[in-house]
């Protein structure tokens, strides 16, 4: 669904933020693409959607040139920046401004998003707060049933339970050919939902697997002293140490913080 | 490539019909504000001056109104390029380049061209008839653009090249706004005039030094050794067709802007 190759980026008067960067991703998976501030997520993302243009190299996307934006390129990705902004209108108006151009826009997936959300037809946009608007878009986003949703730290601003709501919705209303990346460096918010991990540090990607596969190498325990010889990364938290160890027989849920920790400082889990 | 990729007519019918729903407001107080603007100036200034308003009067008055209210309005094009939340979302809509650009053009110079005068001219016939309710003596109150017409730009013994010409120079104030809109984040209008302003005295210097250089001062030219311009005439096609070729071109840079925009 997605291929890179030797992509080289940078903004002008920088140094490059992207050098011979490649990666692919498949559909019918929620990526969760973690790194660092200023590690290149949003850039990542704006390559994506076509809203930056690389320097060389070749990005594909759904078979299309992203840059090019061409109209049935446009109409199956979905990009739910981190800041945005809405016309002064309701929310049934945007549905009637904005729907009609997703051809497989759901209708009953958007109303039950909207009732989840506890968000009403007759609300106006510029009266929400930034959270509401937030889910108002994330509800729009699922419901374009895009074959590439991209979400940009979609649970900056989200309330503890509109981020448990999201997670739950989001799980439930996707497709197989569907393809979902989310950046965020709240990784707490993403576990349990992300079913692949690409990491991002100094504009490579340093780290790409799925939960399976990390939960097939390695475990992540607590003990009361950190066992230097047999952790791969240890950390100390409150009451204890959290480790990551090679696998033995018990597959432990993924710790994605303590991970993230590992593999950006040097870790590896191969 | 599809046809289908550049233009459709269906989503540009879409892209009015979501323009429409987003900015029925504002383009219902932005008229009502104009046409309340209109009456109020013209009955001002027909008090001051009922007895020796006349047509005439109507018709600076509207050409003033057209310029300076086309020049703003057009500058205000590619709204969604001032802010760059606004900018992503219009940029990621499903619709070609090719049908947000026509849209943008048809909206804020063909509409313009075509709704003013006409909003103009009914404003000036209901000020017109109220204040001659008013002042029996101003007796001039109607506005007639036709009367008017033949008296401005379009005079009889205008060829097609001059009329083409002062159409394009019309044109010219009108598309450099729109092209300086599609190019300039903040402040476009005061940007674009900047830009114009340093082009033409760019241009000024460039020909006092070039004359001042080669000391031509003083040298006249013949006639026949002219390449061309020999007469009026010539030198209104002359005039005409730079005028559409810098039009085109300014067109063709905010159609470029629009499709290289980067957020």
């Amino acid at each position: 669904m997605i291929q890179i190759n030797n992509l080289n980026f940078a903004y002008p008067r920088q140094s490059a933020l992207f050098s011979n960067l490649s990666v692919g991703l498949e559909g019918g998976s929620i990526t969760g693409l973690l790194g660092k501030n200023g590690a290149g997520k949003t850039s990542l993302l704006k390559l994506l959607s076509g809203l930056l243009y690389p320097q060389s190299g070749n990005i594909n996307v759904l078979a299309h040139d992203p840059a090019k934006r061409q109209v049935s390129f446009l109409s199956d990705v979905f990009l739910v920046p981190e800041e945005f902004s809405f016309p002064p209108i309701s929310i049934s108006d945007y549905l009637k401004a904005y729907s009609s151009f997703y051809p497989r826009f759901d209708s009953s997936l958007m109303n039950n998003t909207l009732n989840e959300f506890d968000l009403k037809p007759d609300n106006n946009l510029s009266r929400l707060s930034h959270g509401q608007k937030k889910k108002f878009l994330i509800a729009f986003a699922l419901a374009t049933r895009c074959r590439l949703l991209v979400l940009d730290e979609p649970t900056n601003g989200l309330d503890i339970p509109s981020k448990l709501l999201f997670r739950r919705i989001l799980a439930g209303s996707l497709t197989e050919d569907q393809l979902v990346i989310i950046s965020t460096h709240q990784v707490k918010d993403v576990e349990n939902l992300i079913d692949k991990i690409l990491i991002l540090d100094n504009g490579k990607v340093i780290f790409q697997k799925t939960i399976l596969e990390i939960s097939q190498r390695v475990s992540f325990i607590s003990g009361t002293s950190a066992d230097s010889e047999k952790a791969i990364y240890s950390e100390a938290v409150p009451g204890g140490y959290r480790m990551m160890v090679p696998n033995g027989h018990d597959e432990t849920e993924v710790d994605i913080e303590l991970l993230f920790n590992a593999i950006t400082k040097g870790n590896k889990i191969d | 490539m599809e046809t289908n990729y550049i233009f459709s007519f269906s989503r540009f019918i879409q892209l009015c019909k979501q323009s429409f729903i987003i900015h029925k407001k504002l383009i219902g107080i932005t008229l009502a504000g104009f046409s309340g603007f209109v009456f109020l100036f013209l009955m001002l200034v027909q008090i001051k001056n009922y007895a020796s308003w006349n047509n005439n009067s109507y018709m600076f008055t509207f050409l003033v109104m057209f310029f300076i209210g086309g020049t703003i309005y057009s500058s205000l094009s590619f709204p969604a390029f001032r802010t760059k939340e606004k900018s992503i979302s219009y940029l990621m809509l499903p619709s070609s380049v090719t049908e947000k650009y026509i849209f943008e053009f048809f909206a804020r110079i063909v509409l313009f061209i075509i709704i003013m005068p006409f909003v103009f001219w009914i404003m000036a016939n209901i000020a017109g008839i109220i204040m001659h309710h008013y002042i029996p003596e101003f007796i001039n109150y109607r506005f007639s653009f036709s009367k008017t017409m033949s008296s401005f730009a379009f005079q009889k013994g205008n060829t097609g090249w001059t009329n083409l010409a002062i159409i394009q120079a019309w044109l010219f104030v009108f598309i450099a706004a729109f092209t300086g809109a599609s190019h300039f984040s903040k402040s476009p209008l005061v940007k674009t005039l900047f830009t114009l302003s340093l082009i033409a005295i760019g241009y000024a210097l460039f020909t006092y030094l070039l004359v001042r250089g080669i000391n031509i001062k003083g040298y006249t030219l013949d006639n026949d050794r002219l390449l061309f311009m020999h007469n009026k005439n010539q030198a209104m096609i002359f005039f005409a067709l730079a005028a559409t070729a810098t039009n085109l071109c300014l067109l063709a840079i905010a159609w470029f802007r629009l499709k290289e925009r980067e957020v």
